[in-house]
């Protein structure tokens, strides 16, 4: 096996694979990129066996032929080398050599025959989304901050991918807070599948900015996300999502319009005196324009902020000083719709005039 | 069946590296095996690849050392690795006579779940107290573990916990006789648990919960104090929540008011709401009684019904203790039981019969229950005990004597009829949380 590869290529592909290729002390060979050199087309491979990565390296010269190394030594050894540099990597006895320039070394790899297969998604019966990497990407860090890391509810872990309405919706909740983003419209086909929030997490890492368009494709317990050169192969969650849908509160009375910033702006300054009350703020509409923010610690003293807006009723809600942060991060337009009502139903975010994006937030009791 | 794949993994255990063994096959599980059409269950897609790719032959091998014919091997995805198909017992035909043994074994068996048969969910009396609660049981035994899960069932002593739940498992059984039940009071939970860590088996005793489909606990305010058991409890109670077991536990009051029970504890057992028991009304209580006496086959008339679900006022086992004695008494005395009672032969139990009192008696004896005397509880004191005994006198005088505010006032020795009205209101919020004061009055 040999390949020529200019470095910054190889070590970008090598620092986008190397990050799941850890940690699995019962199979040493899960440490391990494969690299293998089929015909010119040469791919990097690690798994962790939740998921795999492949990247496909574009090289200018190439034998045939298949090995794994060490994939993070590789990686630290190719980042650090210079910029602009040629490098040249061959296979002999299950060692590689690595030479570019004056640089030169030697890594002991070991067989690919080791390396475990990788489950492959049939393309006949998948369902099959495409859309632009910009969309994707605020789409998934907009819903996965409300996703749980709970691991006895493995449901929750995970992003819940659901259609209704011909729309692809993906959604998160961790119990105490949930949020929805319609990602597609107008879509023909029909699923309900949880893909780990851990798997997304590295989709969206290995985007970059020459890419545009992201292809998502859906098996029976198989998820592949192909990003340019980039290829991740994941398992599905085999669990089922609570009904969501049901908890997003549908007839709350009061609603008002605020200013994002102004919000975000007040609610840091809020949560800055609910730290000893478990970030715990107080929300209240008083007629005729005033919603305020409250929080306070005896201790430390107490801050009140209002900002001026339309109020057509009057009421409060308690809730978590960072959730509301977090959701208002979340949404993106300059102004946002808060919907809640007195009694213990959650509070309802949504940009101005949008709805494709729902976060709630679950009052805290008082 | 299932122990064929144990051996099957030590098979290969043997043939591979242990670090391949324990990465590939551990959670491996044999789901099915219908004429050689095997079905191997395993964690995720990329195990599917892998065991097909490399390790279907040495399975074959080992299947077939261990006298399995191999037709063909699949694999499933399976993230719960308890087998889907649960192995069931061949049914015996019914012109087979059961042999004596047979029986025995099968009397054992049941002991082991704890439950007693009869206790079944047709002789349980449905009234107004208990309807939601039933209706509650009646939704767990069509699908366990689903939507009351778990379970919570809290009221007074006697009024039917134990009949409910053990209802519940009896039903379970009777649609499945594989199920596997466990019936526990929280007592045996716990001398039990201390036994397994004498003995040093505290694994093993997790193992034997584990394996449950449905876990009763009985009495759960027993638990009180005792930490470790809580713990174990907890974990156990964790466990079988995941895997969707079904969960009941009864308790005498709700488990954010038993002392020492953590919260966590106390709000996962309430997660699917709390069902309770209530006092039987009147026609509740005759219900009951025609029913039980009905079980008991025994004839009683009408206005004998009447007149001891009158004066029992307390619970239904006392309910059922007066009518049993009364019928015991008229078969002994020849006589029918209203003509017993009609002759003044049957007391009804002193201490479940509502008397008339006058307020001064009752003053009296809250005082004396509170070691005070009427004098001190009725001065000015404001001390908190003293204060909530003369709340609670004023209480019982104004519910069970229906005494007039002004005239509690005056007996009591409180300034005004506010006074009273905020002691008694006091007493009736603080009746519906605190049950050691329940228990008091």
């Amino acid at each position: 096996m040999e390949i020529e590869v200019t470095q910054e290529k190889l070590a970008k592909a090598l620092n986008n694979v190397s990050r799941i290729a850890v940690g699995k002390v019962t199979l040493p060979i899960l440490n391990n990129v494969l690299i293998r050199v089929n015909n010119k087309k040469v791919s990097l491979t690690t798994t962790n066996l939740d998921m795999a990565i492949v990247d496909f390296l574009p090289v200018s010269n190439s034998k045939d032929g298949v090995i794994t190394v060490p994939a993070k030594l590789l990686a630290e050894f190719i980042s650090n080398l210079p910029k602009g540099e040629k490098i040249t990597i061959s296979e002999k006895d299950h060692k590689i050599t690595i030479s570019a320039g004056k640089y030169k070394s030697v890594i002991n790899g070991s067989p690919a025959d080791d390396f475990p297969e990788l489950p492959e998604l049939s393309e006949k019966n998948a369902v099959v989304f495409k859309l632009g990497v910009e969309e994707f990407k605020n789409g998934i860090s907009s819903v996965a901050i409300a996703s749980s890391n709970d691991l006895t509810r493995p449901a929750l872990t995970g992003i819940y991918f659901n259609t209704y309405d011909k729309t692809l919706a993906i959604a998160a909740t961790d119990g105490y807070r949930l949020a929805e983003k319609k990602l597609i419209k107008n879509v023909q086909s029909e699923i309900a599948v949880i893909v780990p929030a851990t798997t997304l997490q590295e989709v969206l890492r290995s985007l970059s900015d020459e890419m545009e368009e992201v292809e998502i494709s859906f098996n029976d317990d198989l998820v592949r996300f192909r990003l340019g050169e980039v290829e991740i192969i994941s398992k599905l969650i085999d669990a089922s999502y609570p009904d969501y849908r049901r908890l997003i509160p549908k007839d709350n009375d009061i609603k008002v319009e605020v200013s994002r910033d102004e919000l975000l702006r007040v609610t840091k300054l809020a949560a800055l005196f609910a730290r000893t009350v478990n970030g715990a703020i107080m929300c209240e509409t008083k007629k005729p324009n005033i919603f305020s923010v409250k929080s306070l610690a005896s201790e430390l003293g107490e801050n009140d902020s209002t900002i001026e807006t339309k109020v057509e009723k009057e009421g409060k809600i308690r809730l978590s000083a960072r959730f509301l942060t977090d959701a208002l991060n979340a949404l993106d337009s300059k102004d946002i719709e808060i919907e809640f009502t007195t009694r213990l139903t959650p509070m309802v975010l949504r940009n101005k005039k949008k709805d494709d994006y729902t976060h709630i937030i679950m009052p805290l009791n008082s | 069946m299932y122990n064929v794949w144990e051996n099957v993994l030590a098979e290969i255990e043997q043939k591979i590296s242990p670090a391949n063994f324990s990465t590939w096959f551990q959670d491996t599980s044999l789901l099915s095996n219908e004429d050689g059409d095997i079905t191997i269950g395993v964690k995720n897609s990329f195990y599917v690849k892998q065991l097909r790719a490399k390790y279907l032959t040495i399975i074959t091998d080992a299947l077939t050392k261990n006298g399995i014919t191999v037709k063909n091997i699949n694999f499933e995805v399976k993230s719960n690795i308890k087998p889907k198909i649960r192995p069931r017992e061949i049914s015996t035909g019914l012109n087979q006579k059961p042999s004596n043994i047979k029986s025995i074994k099968k009397s054992s068996t049941e002991n082991n779940n704890g439950l007693n048969e009869k206790y079944t969910l047709d002789n349980f009396v449905i009234g107004s107290n208990n309807d939601v609660a039933v209706a509650a049981a009646k939704s767990i035994i069509k699908a366990p573990g689903t939507r009351c899960n778990p379970f919570f069932l809290y009221g007074g002593p006697g009024l039917g916990k134990t009949h409910l739940v053990q209802a519940i498992g009896n039903e379970l059984l009777k649609n499945n006789p594989n199920y596997k039940i466990l019936y526990t009071p929280v007592s045996r939970f716990f001398s039990d648990f201390i036994d397994a860590i004498q003995s040093g088996k505290g694994k093993d005793f997790n193992r034997k919960f584990e394996k449950l489909d449905c876990l009763i606990i009985d009495d759960f305010q027993q638990i009180m104090n005792k930490e470790k058991s809580q713990e174990e409890f907890f974990n156990i109670f964790n466990n079988l929540y995941q895997l969707n077991k079904q969960i009941i536990v009864t308790s005498d009051r709700l488990p954010n008011q038993i002392k020492t029970v953590d919260e966590r504890l106390a709000s996962r057992l309430t997660w699917a709401g709390a069902f309770d028991l209530g006092l039987p009304k009147f026609e509740d209580k005759c219900a009951i009684l025609r029913a039980k006496a009905e079980f008991m086959g025994a004839e009683i008339e009408p206005e004998a019904i009447e007149y001891i679900a009158e004066n029992v006022n307390t619970n239904i086992r006392d309910l059922e203790g007066e009518l049993s004695t009364i019928l015991l008494m008229s078969e002994v005395r020849g006589l029918t039981p209203w003509e017993l009672i009609q002759n003044g032969a049957a007391n009804i139990n002193k201490s479940s019969k509502l008397r008339p009192t006058s307020s001064k008696q009752v003053i009296e004896k809250v005082a004396k229950f509170y070691n005070l005397t009427t004098k001190e509880m009725c001065g000015k004191s404001r001390v908190s005990h003293i204060k909530t005994a003369r709340q609670v006198a004023m209480f019982i005088l104004s519910k069970e004597l229906s005494m007039s505010t002004t005239k509690i006032a005056t007996e009591v020795g409180v300034k005004d009829h506010t006074t009273v009205m905020h002691g008694i209101r006091k007493i009736e919020s603080d009746l519906k949380l605190n049950f050691a004061l329940r228990d008091q009055i």
